[in-house]
């Protein structure tokens, strides 16, 4: 039973990670309908920059901080430059662009700082605390805490906040949004700013408990692209909640038949997804339809 | 069939294989046949994909993983079976066709990005099962003393021309398909699946076609690559050589199949350069030609989408219509002097 739920805990917190690339995705598909393939990048690059700031001798928390700029303004930078410069493009283009600038970006890393892997020192003490039985890192609380004040705080900025409605007029209706006045460019900037920092900060939070090198953003972007679709392209709250489903099946796959296949495992929950109901469990039949 | 083929391509396909032919003798060091080998190979691999990119509007971002698993197949059945080189080609060809039509049939009705993210999802699987499956792969570490295909003795030139050989095969294939019926319904589902539905053409059986064809095609290539290196490990078969590959085919121009055959070419030719330029530039660390194929990548989506040979061939046209517009002109002129003479 204690294995059980050391398992599930384990899964909540990969899971966890999986939300906010999800989240991130989403957030940008739903203002520009591009997904940005790039995202998973934007997480090793905010832990990989922080360790290779924390290396110049800067404290943590400045690191941390000018780390989540940058990638923010990568993000903003990848918009205005490379996205909207191509707006009309058909979708295969758009998904080569994005794998573009994501191999773009880890080969650029793997130049700077090699093919080595690195940790970050965790935010606390690397005592893990015991829970009923089950032990829990300290650094995964602060994980499940950031994301859980990340999509607390990105569900008040859509559902709660001007801004949040203006990004949601340009999501269902670009013209009649331009037509009130607001730009659907700079809303679309926003949503990179918004999933760049966003991803950032989910790096930085992880870096600790897995290391980070020049290539996890593929994996982590992958499983986060996966649960999108598995909660339905389009809903921010029904990929999070596969999110989580993702990362506790993946831990139990990985305890229970073999940790090499943990991998395999969430892939083929895709491909499997794909097959029995591409719209995604929480998915409306619209979303997604005609590949995009 | 062929004599359509060789009335609409046939200087190109005259210079193809005089070029082709001459390049063994020109660089008759054994470095560059073997990259000539290397070359071919690939070629097999993107044409295939060139078939699902440029024709069906597809996007595979797993085709590493059927060119592995065609590697494998062959290399286990030879090895461990002991099985003739030639069988274990056959079955390098029929296995990943099966995988690609059973991935294909799963996921026939997706499109974009999920068709994208499926493949990529697909290779990661492919790339850890290798891994994972060590008393028939080795695992890590891989595969050795493959049987080396015995074509002619053996040597670097015949196995240049196996491997060019069956790309000129390949490549007739492709062209033909491109110029019959199917290959007129392939561009009306690109331009428009809507359309082509309408028109009565069955457009997943279509797409579920070119998938396994290109399956098959990487699968070939993977068993030659298998019998020729004589070792094996997974390493090669993930998504750096599928976005190596993807490359190949946007450079060159999608929507062709001679552009994903220039395409390769010169993607090869950048990959050792990049090589040489690693030994002699002490700073260069890292996987370099990422950086150089994600570049590409961004660029020509940015600035020329449609490829280096479709637009090549717009500039030519245009340039011959510049020039007979220019002729009309001309004699339009002199006809008007004579008139005026003549009054």
């Amino acid at each position: 039973m204690t294995e059980l739920l050391q398992y599930v805990a384990n899964g909540l917190v990969s899971g966890g990670i999986y939300a906010i690339v999800a989240v991130g995705f989403i957030t940008i598909y739903n203002v520009s309908k591009v997904i940005n393939l790039a995202q998973g990048e934007f997480l090793m690059l905010g832990g990989m920059v922080t360790v290779a700031l924390i290396g110049m001798n800067l404290p943590y928390g400045l690191a941390a901080l000018l780390a989540i700029l940058m990638v923010t303004l990568i993000g903003v930078l990848m918009q205005k430059y490379v996205i909207a410069y191509v707006k009309k493009a058909n979708p295969i283009s758009l998904i080569i662009l994005t794998i573009g600038i994501s191999t773009l970006i880890r080969g650029i890393a793997s130049f700077i700082w090699g093919k080595d892997a690195f940790a970050l020192e965790p935010i606390t003490s690397n005592e893990p605390i015991s829970i009923g039985g089950v032990m829990i890192a300290q650094q995964s609380i602060w994980i499940l805490a950031a994301v859980l004040i990340i999509l607390f705080l990105l569900w008040y900025l859509m559902d709660k906040t001007i801004l949040g409605k203006k990004i949601n007029a340009c999501s269902v209706n670009p013209m009649a949004a331009r037509l009130m006045g607001i730009s659907p460019t700079k809303m679309s900037m926003l949503a990179f700013a918004i999933s760049g920092a966003t991803g950032a900060i989910a790096g930085i939070v992880i870096a600790p408990l897995s290391v980070t090198s020049y290539d996890i953003g593929v994996l982590l972007g992958i499983k986060g692209f996966s649960a999108a679709i598995l909660g339905g392209l389009g809903n921010p709250l029904g990929a999070a909640v596969a999110a989580f489903l993702l990362g506790i099946v993946e831990s139990l796959g990985a305890g229970y038949i073999s940790s090499g296949m943990k991998d395999a495992i969430a892939f083929l929950v895709l491909i499997g997804m794909l097959l029995i109901k591409p719209s995604g469990i929480f998915g409306e039949r619209s979303v997604g339809k005609g590949g995009l | 069939m062929m004599k359509q083929i060789i009335d609409k391509w046939g200087k190109s396909i005259g210079i193809y294989l005089f070029l082709m032919i001459l390049f063994p003798f020109v660089m008759p060091d054994e470095y560059y046949r073997s990259v000539g080998i290397i070359i071919g190979l690939q070629a097999i691999v993107t044409i295939g994909l060139c078939l699902v990119m440029g024709l069906a509007g597809q996007i595979s971002l797993g085709q590493a993983a059927f060119w592995g698993i065609g590697a494998y197949t062959s290399a286990v059945l030879t090895t461990k079976y002991g099985l003739p080189p030639f069988i274990g080609l056959i079955a390098a060809a029929i296995v990943p066709g099966l995988f690609a039509f059973i991935l294909g049939r799963a996921i026939a009705g997706l499109q974009g990005y999920y068709l994208a993210m499926a493949t990529l999802a697909f290779g990661y699987i492919v790339q850890i099962g290798i891994t994972e499956w060590e008393p028939v792969t080795g695992g890590a570490n891989g595969m050795i003393s493959i049987p080396q295909m015995t074509f002619f003795g053996g040597s670097e030139l015949s196995m240049y021309f196996l491997i060019w050989g069956v790309v000129t095969c390949v490549l007739l294939f492709s062209l033909n398909l491109l110029n019959s019926r199917v290959g007129r319904a392939f561009r009306a589902i690109h331009k428009s699946e809507i359309a082509a539905t309408s028109m009565g053409i069955d457009v997943r059986k279509f797409k579920l076609n070119a998938f396994v064809v290109s399956g098959m095609f990487a699968g070939i290539s993977g068993g030659l690559y298998a019998h020729y290196m004589g070792i094996l490990d997974p390493q090669p078969f993930g998504l750096h050589e599928s976005i190596k590959f993807l490359t190949m085919v946007v450079i060159g121009g999608m929507t062709s199949i001679w552009g994903a055959l220039i395409g390769t070419i010169l993607i090869g030719f950048i990959s050792e350069a990049l090589v040489l330029l690693s030994e002699v530039v002490p700073g260069l660390q890292g996987d370099v030609d990422t950086i150089v194929f994600g570049a590409i990548l961004v660029l020509f989506i940015m600035f020329m989408p449609e490829g280096l040979v479709p637009r090549i061939r717009t500039a030519f046209e245009k340039g011959q219509a510049k020039k007979a517009k220019a002729m009309a002109d001309e004699a339009q002129r002199k006809q008007q002097v004579e008139r005026k003479a003549a009054t």
